[in-house]
């Protein structure tokens, strides 16, 4: 584990929230139509004055502004969920998928994609699949008396190898559905606007929160199952509330950005960086860092290929995988 | 101060044979009592009908050979481990019927293997005060001043914004004792505090122990693996074999050469230390 030097909170969560507010507003001006930051400031906050262009207050509210925010939010969430799941697991190789909520997602968008269930139904169907292959794992775990947190990830990971075999069989069935299915896999927050917001948004916001008032218990499970046991911590209490948090907060994410890897993954360690290892600063300070990385890495997936655009998963995982192994480098040889 | 034994704990201790602690009723403040306890892991009986109990102001050393049951008796009583038969009741009360909270405000267990994760010394030992101020709540101020009671007691004052993963081994098990003294426990279990220590800590952490209990009046029960520590630290002895309790007493009736030499199936010579008169185990050569 990599613990350098440490900052007060007084430091890093106001620069963490002006790094973000300078990325969204970079990221609001970019795009087919070019805005200058002061512009997308000035339709942010003074839409109705006579110097902002109309032109300008439509893109920034109409077009673009859920789009960040959602960036945002599922940035937040993802990275929120992996800190919770590695503190929980105490590894930190866990990430928001580890107990089985990509492999559901993934069948029920596809489910609903070949289905033709149009509008809401792709990411309403994520949603529910991801929170039922949640269920079903914990189900299983706690029926079989191997209640441990072991057990759990291990029949994470058994489900998940079934549900995207499932899924490949189904993307071979019905190839013509094939495009769609898989750029929903590859996870990008293209053509997304408010209603996805409004959809994903209050869910992702109740289980950050839920996360963060967790963060003692999430501590205590740091040290062992039998060390919280002995702390008085209600142990499978305890794990089903994070469980419940994170697989909400990640099934929100899901439903409105598809399986973007990496973020839940990453930015919980680079958080670890300067806040240490404490869930009470370890889970905010992911949060914004989550958020901070998927508006930046939503930003260049909107512009490295314009007028094309690349799934934002894609380019989490092409710039992260490299960014993170140079990052675990650095932590060694310091 | 030394705590006098009563009659039933010294009866027949000195000799290899099964031993029932005479039980009294106790629902004093944080006495702890195993009674006709069974517990089995993985199908193998491990403890089989043992009978003790802790009281407050004593230090209760747990010793026996690799394998007596040591460790998962000190599990049983920490409510680690639910027995198959019998009991363990905390001042009267059934363990297994207490909420966990109101179990660790009265008992805390300082165990033996450390996984740690690099939180900082003080959110560790904080973790502590979790059983008086809930899980959800951000600790007070008198949570913070029991924090600093418990690192300035265990000698971690200057410690606290350090990583307990980068603490040495010695300052870790004092971290992970304080995090138990932070629960303001009544009755203090200790799994092999001083294993992989060297001789200065070693000597701090059962001098801690002994205060805890003749200062304040804890119950603490402690597992042992050196027999001259558990000399030089308990108020009593039990001495485990084959899951079961064979003798309990003062050092100086437990620790005989033919009781040791018999349970331990090595001969041994005892003699006294120089300073406290405290029964010394030496194992003979083999002939």
């Amino acid at each position: 584990m990599i613990s350098r030097i440490r900052l007060s909170p007084m430091v890093w969560a106001p620069s963490l929230l002006i790094g973000l507010a300078a990325a969204g507003t970079l990221s609001l001006g970019l795009g087919a139509v070019w805005l200058s930051p002061g512009e997308v400031a000035r339709a942010l906050l003074a839409p109705d004055s006579p110097d902002v262009r109309a032109t300008a207050v439509t893109i920034v509210w109409d077009l673009r502004l859920a789009r960040v925010l959602l960036a945002a939010v599922v940035g937040a969430g993802l990275a929120g969920s992996g800190a919770a799941f590695q503190g929980m697991f105490r590894t930190p190789l866990a990430d928001p998928f580890v107990i089985g909520a990509s492999g559901g997602a993934a069948l029920g968008a596809t489910l609903a994609i070949i289905g033709r269930i149009g509008g809401v139904g792709v990411p309403a169907a994520a949603f529910i699949g991801a929170m039922a292959a949640v269920m079903l794992v914990y189900g299983i775990t706690m029926a079989s008396r191997a209640s441990s947190a072991t057990a759990l990830l291990l029949a994470g990971a058994s489900l998940s190898t079934v549900l995207s075999a499932i899924v490949s069989l189904l993307m071979l069935i019905s190839d013509r559905d094939l495009h769609e299915i898989f750029s929903w896999l590859l996870g990008g927050l293209s053509g997304r606007s408010w209603p996805a917001l409004a959809m994903s948004g209050p869910a992702l916001l109740v289980g950050l929160a839920a996360l963060w008032l967790l963060a003692r218990p999430l501590d205590a499970l740091t040290g062992g199952e039998e060390v919280a046991r002995s702390l008085g911590l209600p142990l499978n209490t305890a794990r089903a509330a994070i469980v419940a948090a994170a697989s909400l907060t990640t099934a929100a994410a899901v439903a409105a950005g598809g399986l973007i890897g990496f973020i839940g993954l990453a930015a919980p360690h680079i958080a670890r960086l300067f806040c240490g290892s404490g869930h009470a600063r370890l889970i905010p300070a992911s949060a914004l860092v989550g958020a901070l990385l998927l508006v930046l890495a939503d930003s260049a997936a909107r512009t490295v290929m314009a007028p094309l655009e690349l799934p934002v998963g894609v380019l989490t995982a092409l710039l992260g995988g490299p960014f993170f192994l140079w990052m675990l480098g650095w932590g060694g040889a310091r | 101060m030394k705590i006098p034994l009563s009659p039933d704990a010294v009866a027949g201790a000195s000799r290899p044979r099964p031993h029932q602690e005479m039980l009294s009723p106790d629902h004093a403040a944080g006495s702890l009592a195993a009674t006709d306890l069974r517990c089995d892991l993985g199908g193998r009986a491990v403890l089989d009908g043992v009978q003790l109990q802790a009281r407050p102001g004593e230090v209760l050393a747990l010793i026996g050979p690799n394998g007596a049951g040591k460790t998962t008796l000190l599990r049983a009583l920490a409510r680690l481990l639910r027995p198959l038969g019998g009991a363990v009741s905390l001042e009267g009360q059934d363990i297994w019927r207490l909420r966990p909270r109101p179990l660790a405000r009265r008992m805390a267990l300082a165990p033996q293997g450390a996984e740690l994760w690099p939180l900082t010394v003080e959110q560790f030992v904080g973790l502590g005060r979790a059983p008086h101020r809930g899980w959800l709540l951000p600790l007070a101020p008198d949570d913070r001043a029991a924090v600093q009671a418990a690192l300035e007691r265990t000698g971690l004052g200057a410690m606290r914004e350090r990583q307990v993963t980068e603490l040495s081994g010695g300052e870790q098990r004092r971290a992970i004792l304080a995090r138990a003294l932070a629960q303001q426990p009544r009755v203090l279990l200790l799994d092999e505090p001083t294993a992989a220590l060297d001789l200065k800590y070693q000597a701090a952490i059962l001098g801690m122990a002994r205060r805890l209990a003749h200062e304040d009046g804890l119950a603490v029960v402690i597992t042992l693996h050196d027999l001259n520590q558990a000399a030089g630290v308990a108020d009593r002895l039990a001495l485990l074999a084959g899951g079961r309790v064979v003798a309990v007493g003062a050092p100086d009736e437990v620790l005989t050469a033919e009781l040791i030499g018999a349970t331990y199936g090595v001969p041994v010579a005892v003699c006294r230390h120089p300073l406290d008169g405290t029964p010394l185990i030496t194992p003979l050569r083999g002939e």
